[in-house]
């Protein structure tokens, strides 16, 4: 901790909280639950059917060119392309599903959670975090220290930018899965609309969300580099946790809910397993974020030189 | 007469009979396999035979054999179709005007049916009504020498390349359809051009018996789409989203996706690639911060 204080610098510095009493009712819970199982699954599934339905949606939108003929071509054709796609949407809109289910029992349940200190609706903080970040950006002050809660102002972003796109590209999708269906209720021309939104918001998903956002984020940003393993193992040291999100840390301390999210860290045999995943996953995706990152630029510069 | 005698008769009666009616027969077949054709191909078999222009295309005076043979009409003498030639070279009277005849007669002696379709279609009025030369007659479309089977995978992946010389604006907004896109993706069962327009008489869409009209174009979707719908058949297949003439709805939403594409981006990018330069710059990867 000591050393990585010392690295802060500017004002926002001063409000490192101070170490408090942690009121462990568990001992050797000595890690932080950021998600859930059911999160990390919902997470997982969204990640496996998103690659999917890229990897097979794109070589559609780009038939005119050689890469996606060819790729066209390995993952066997239009129609088992189409029947993949399909399948990868039906378990993202599972997810989706899910999802929903639990937005539904927090804003039933947890009564104060949606609008509270904890939520994902951005607020005047978040406006203040983005102008510090982008005041250290661009060099007029020193490396802010983020005073976060549960989340930060690129997750809260990433998540209603997501939300939004996939219930695009799932009523867009289903438009034209369905179009007799949607042709009964609406002009043909929606069905246009459709294509144009599908496509654009694919490309959108998979540029700003994959590339410029959500793997930097998880990944590629400094405090992350080479991946934020939160999602990936459900818990993280609690001095991290409290170092990372201090608002959090120190308003489940006050109201005394700290030992609701503190877990056991798993074991060294089951450790050593992850890891060898974690590797893999993270070069996958490091691979992955190189390939879609080529292709954005790509893209973005026929995108250009088209005019 | 002799029991031996009437036998002799009988028998001779019955080669004459066989003689007689087979002779044309053989006559025909020793002319069809390597009589006539064969004289045809000592000199059009030749690469260098030059080129002529017909109908302001330039063509090669070569045949090419191979492609011939594999064609059905291979069973064909040459003069079927390009009547009055003689095996030698060729005058100017045999020459002029048999194309602009042949287009019309050549192959409605044998498809007749087909050609009384062609002759009520938009393109055979252009041809024989207006006498526009750059309308498509027969050949434009099956070729000459090395007609294939319609019902041949090559013939259906030539239609999109066919349609397109001279609706080359159709067939690129075709292709920025999922009809186009998979069709030129390999799917050869999907819809393309004639499977929509007809083939032999495609008529405008203005006229009531066209497959595309008012009243018919919901049947022609419903062919592979059931229970297609009026409303269905709405949807703009030929839409170029390039630009507002097309249809300024569609020209509006993809001017807005792009913007919205192109302004996420650029924030995003430069969120990220100054995140990561502060970072570099301040050595936080090297020293593993977290």
């Amino acid at each position: 901790m000591a050393s990585i204080e010392t690295d802060i610098q500017g004002e926002a510095a001063a409000f490192e909280p101070t170490p408090m009493a942690v009121p462990a009712a568990v001992a050797g819970h000595t890690h932080f639950r950021r998600f859930t199982a059911f999160q990390r699954w919902v997470h997982f599934f969204i990640m496996v059917s998103f690659s999917t339905l890229v990897l097979t949606g794109m070589p559609l939108k780009y038939s005119d060119q050689v890469w996606a003929q060819r790729w066209m071509g390995v993952i066997g054709g239009v129609q088992n392309a189409g029947m993949i796609h399909r399948f990868a949407a039906i378990i993202m809109v599972s997810c989706v599903i899910c999802m929903l289910g639990f937005f539904a029992r927090i804003l039933i349940k947890s009564k104060g959670h949606f609008w509270g200190p904890g939520t994902m609706v951005p607020n005047g903080q978040d406006y203040q975090d983005l102008k510090a970040m982008v005041g250290w950006f661009v060099g007029k002050r020193s490396r802010p220290h983020l005073q976060l809660d549960r989340y930060a102002y690129y997750e809260k972003g990433e998540f209603w930018a997501a939300s939004a796109g996939v219930t695009i590209m799932c009523v867009t999708g289903a438009m034209m899965w369905y179009p007799q269906l949607t042709t009964r209720i609406f002009p043909g021309i929606i069905l246009n609309f459709a294509i144009v939104n599908h496509s654009g918001g694919a490309l959108l998903a998979m540029g700003f969300v994959v590339v410029f956002w959500h793997f930097f984020h998880a990944h590629l940003r400094p405090e992350a580099f080479p991946m934020d393993k939160a999602m990936y193992a459900g818990g993280l040291p609690l001095e991290e946790y409290a170092h990372e999100r201090p608002l959090e840390y120190e308003r489940r301390v006050r109201e005394g809910t700290l030992d609701e999210v503190l877990v056991a860290p798993v074991s060294e045999t089951r450790m050593k397993v992850q890891n060898v995943v974690w590797w893999i996953i993270t070069g996958a995706a490091l691979f992955l974020w190189a390939v879609f990152t080529l292709f954005v630029v790509w893209v973005t510069v026929n995108w250009i030189g088209s005019f | 007469m002799n029991l031996r005698a009437f036998l002799g008769t009988c028998l001779g009666i019955a080669l004459l009979t066989v003689v007689v009616l087979a002779a044309p027969a053989g006559a025909v077949q020793f002319s069809l396999a390597h009589g006539a054709n064969g004289r045809c191909l000592d000199c059009h078999s030749k690469p260098d035979l030059g080129t002529i222009v017909v109908n302001g295309e330039r063509k090669s005076l070569t045949v090419d054999e191979n492609m011939w043979h594999d064609s059905v009409h291979s069973r064909l003498d040459c003069t079927a179709c390009h009547a009055g030639f003689q095996p030698r070279e060729h005058t100017a009277k045999e020459k002029d005007g048999w194309y602009e005849q042949a287009k019309l007669t050549a192959c409605s002696d044998c498809h007749a049916d087909q050609f009384a379709m062609y002759s009520g279609s938009f393109h055979g009025n252009l041809v024989m009504g207006e006498r526009d030369k750059r309308a498509p007659s027969c050949a434009d479309c099956h070729g000459s020498h090395g007609i294939i089977s319609n019902k041949s995978p090559g013939f259906r992946a030539s239609v999109l390349h066919m349609c397109g010389r001279c609706h080359d604006e159709k067939s690129g907004t075709y292709l920025d359809t999922y009809h186009g896109k998979s069709f030129r993706m390999g799917a050869m069962s999907t819809a393309v051009c004639t499977d929509c327009h007809g083939h032999h008489r495609i008529l405008p869409q203005s006229n009531p018996d066209s497959t595309i009209s008012k009243q018919n174009v919901a049947a022609t979707c419903g062919k592979c789409h059931e229970h297609a719908s009026t409303r269905f058949a709405s949807f703009l297949v030929h839409v170029d989203r390039s630009t507002p003439r097309s249809s300024i709805w569609v020209w509006l939403m993809e001017m807005s996706h792009s913007l919205l594409i192109a302004g996420l981006f650029l924030f995003g990018g430069l969120h990220c690639f100054m995140y990561f330069y502060r970072g570099l710059r301040e050595g936080l990867y090297a020293r593993g911060e977290h």
